[in-house]
This record gives structure tokens, sequence and C-alpha cells, in this order.
């Protein structure tokens, strides 16, 4: 990142992390600034001072109860147990040795708890998406609730066009699911009609798009990767 | 509760949330709730939308709790950072004018006053930040205000106070700069809270 201080001392990236802090950022920009201050130590840091330096402004924001009922609806959303190390889940070398070693693993643990009655059939697959020596993006799908969730791994934000992820079934015509982030997990859902094809013959695709996905339903811009999705 | 005891309970049940101490996570949610949904409904302007962000606020402060250095920042910096982002974000994501419209209407807030819960920063530090804003010029001030409590981007800005936009990035940017300025210069070897 430049040092250009054109702003009287504020160095770029000093005056993107103010900028993230006071909140002025949309789409791209905001994305940008998110991702860089969960991975970046330098920027986090510049992310926390201003933080800091804004904190007692935060005094004004006026205190409101929340429902009745607002903990009981967050303590049944709590995953079971926090994940100690953070970035775990978010790790393609996890997810990778996840369907690599316990695939057969949870084959067979789950065609137990088939036989033994207690679940319905496994409804999860996955797909890694590559593209040009990278992996973008981990893809779960869970065809029994119809949703997919996409992890991003080593896909790098583009401040002017944002991730969109495509089904491309057996027919060859890509079909769109969502728009994806660089810094968080995204879930999406997979409309009904496509759900069935969501298959081991389908792939995975993402392209870069405008603000707000492909106005044409149809990827318009490059696409950076992609993946076949396999049984979990 | 004085600042001290709630920051040291609240940094306290904080370290015992990566263990999966669901009860830790209710003592933040008790001593803190109240500010974190303020924030959220000030941005977002709506019960049910702030409620959906305190959600994700409190499964986010499970999730990530085992980041939180209470040597480098105090927790309810912290925690009103994740809170703000979450509302941002939403607002972000519903792309529209509602809060353009709504901006007159929005939630009033009280006047600042000191209030002995808020383990936000000292009084030192408080009155350092406003005697710098109070430095700054008034559209300043304004565009600073409507970015930081009312989650405005710069196109919001520059529409609300009948601006280019260009000129309301460099107002905002030269503020920001300002303010770096003077409250470094109050504090040359200022501890991190």
């Amino acid at each position: 990142m430049s040092e250009s201080t054109d702003h009287n001392g504020l160095s770029a990236d000093e005056l993107l992390a103010a900028e993230y802090v006071l909140g002025v950022l949309a789409g791209g920009e905001r994305d940008v600034a998110a991702r860089r201050a969960a991975r970046e130590q330098n920027f986090a840091r510049m992310v926390a001072d201003w933080e800091q330096r804004l904190a007692p402004w935060s005094r004004e924001f006026a205190e409101v109860q929340p429902p009745a009922d607002m903990w009981r609806r967050i303590a049944d959303a709590l995953p079971a147990t926090p994940v100690r190390r953070p970035g775990l889940w978010q790790s393609l070398a996890f997810w990778r040795g996840l369907s690599l070693a316990t695939g057969a693993l949870a084959a067979g643990c789950i065609g137990a708890l088939i036989y033994l009655g207690t679940v319905q059939p496994p409804a999860l697959m996955i797909a890694a998406i590559d593209g040009g020596g990278h992996h973008h993006f981990v893809a779960t799908l869970d065809t029994r609730s119809g949703t997919i969730a996409v992890v991003p791994a080593a896909f790098t934000a583009d401040a002017s066009r944002v991730p969109e992820l495509w089904l491309i079934p057996a027919d060859g015509k890509p079909r769109p699911l969502g728009l994806l982030r660089a810094d968080r997990t995204v879930t999406l859902a997979i409309p009904p009609t496509l759900l069935a094809q969501a298959t081991g013959k389908a792939v995975l695709a993402v392209s870069l798009e405008p603000q707000g996905g492909s106005p044409t339903g149809q990827p318009t811009g490059p696409v950076i990767g992609s993946g076949k999705i396999t049984l979990l | 509760m004085d600042l001290d005891t709630n920051r040291s309970l609240v940094a306290a049940a904080l370290a015992r949330i990566p263990g999966g101490d669901r009860a830790a996570l209710q003592t933040v949610y008790r001593l803190t709730s109240a500010k974190l949904f303020g924030v959220a409904l000030r941005i977002l302007g709506e019960r049910s939308e702030a409620e959906d962000v305190l959600q994700e606020v409190f499964v986010t402060i499970w999730r990530k709790a085992g980041d939180f250095d209470g040597s480098r920042a105090s927790p309810m910096t912290w925690l009103i950072a994740i809170a703000r982002n979450r509302a941002i974000d939403r607002l972000r994501a519903s792309k529209t004018s509602r809060r353009m419209d709504s901006i007159d209407d929005a939630v009033e807030i009280p006047d600042g006053a000191p209030r002995a819960d808020d383990a936000l920063a000292t009084s030192e530090d408080n009155a350092r930040l406003y005697g710098c804003l109070d430095g700054l010029a008034l559209e300043e001030n304004a565009a600073l205000r409507g970015a930081f409590f009312d989650g405005n981007t710069y196109e919001d800005l520059a529409q609300r106070h009948r601006v280019p936009l260009a000129t309301m990035k460099s107002r905002i940017r030269r503020a920001m700069m300002k303010l770096k300025l003077c409250l470094e210069a109050d504090q040359p070897a200022k501890q991190p809270q």
C-alpha cells in the first residue's frame, strides 16, 4: 500500500482505517477494509487506534433495553462451543483435510446413524472453488435445508467488483446463487427449482461482477474459479 | 457501578468465553446488551432490525472473544465496535434510502451526559475528544456525527449537506486528520486504554 500522504500526514492505510471506523465507506471499499482489519496486524492496529480515539463518543448512544426474550433467542442461536482458534473454520487446509480424511469416517458414522434410524439420509456436499492456482472459496451444500455456506479462502477482494456464485448443472447453463464476501462466510438459499440439479454432476463457479451482482442474470465478468460438487 | 468495576467484570467474563462458558456470555449480555442494543437501534432506526443485529453481535462475541486483547483495548470499545460494524453492514445490505428519509425522526440521543456505568473511557479522554471536536468547523463536526451515529456513507452525507461527493470526502478526511493531530498533541505519551 502506498504511503502517500496527501492529507497532511495520514498515510493511505491510516486514512482507510479512519474511514472504516467512522463508517463512511460502502460496498467494496468497506469490504476491503473489513477484510484487512481481520487479517493484517498493522492495519488492525490502526483500526483499533481509531476506535479508541472515537470511543468517548459512544457515550452518546442511549441505552435501550432489548426485549425480554432476547437472551433466549441468542442462546438458541449459539453454536455448541466457540471456535477456540479463530480462523479454523475458514482454513482451507481444515476443509480439505475434513473432506479427504474424514469423508469415509463421516459416511460410516452417518451410515450407522441411518441404520439406527436416528437421522435422515446425508445431504452434505462440498466444493472447493479453485482457479489460477488459488483456492478461492470452499462451499458446503446442505440439500436438506436447501442452503449453501461459502467460506472465503485465498480470495482477494477487488474494490470495484464483487464475487458472485453460480451453479452450473449438467446442462452447462449458469444459474445465479448470490453474492459472496471476501471477509466472512456467506450462507445462501438455493432456489427449490435448482436444488435437484445441485448434484455430483454440477459445478460451482465464481465470477467478478459489478456492485449488486450481474445485471443480466448471466456471468458478465471474468470467472475466477470453479469446482465440482462432491459428496462429503 | 463504577467504571473500573464494570470494565473488569466485562473483561473477566470475556476471558472465560473461549472455554465455552455460556454463563460468561450471559454475564457480558447482562452488563452490555442495553448499550449494544442502543447502538444498533440508533444506526438502524428499527427495532426488529436492531434485534437481529444484537443476536449477530452476541454470536460474534461468542466466536471471537478469544481475539479480545485486554491489554490493548477497553472491552466496551471492542464490543461497541462489533455492534456498530454489524449494524452498518446491515444498513448497507438493506440498500434502501430509508435512512435518508427518516433521518429527522431518528431516535433522539441524549445530550452526552456522563454515565457512571459507561465503561468506555476516562473523563480525561472524554474531555479531550470533545475539546478537539469543538475545534473543528461546524460542517466538519456535522459530517463526522452523521457518519458515526447514523451510519451515513460519503454519498449520503454529500446529499444531505448538498455538496459534491469530492467535497464531502476531503471535508471528512481533513477533519479526521485534524482530530488525530489534536488528540495526539494533547497527550504525547499516551498509553493504550
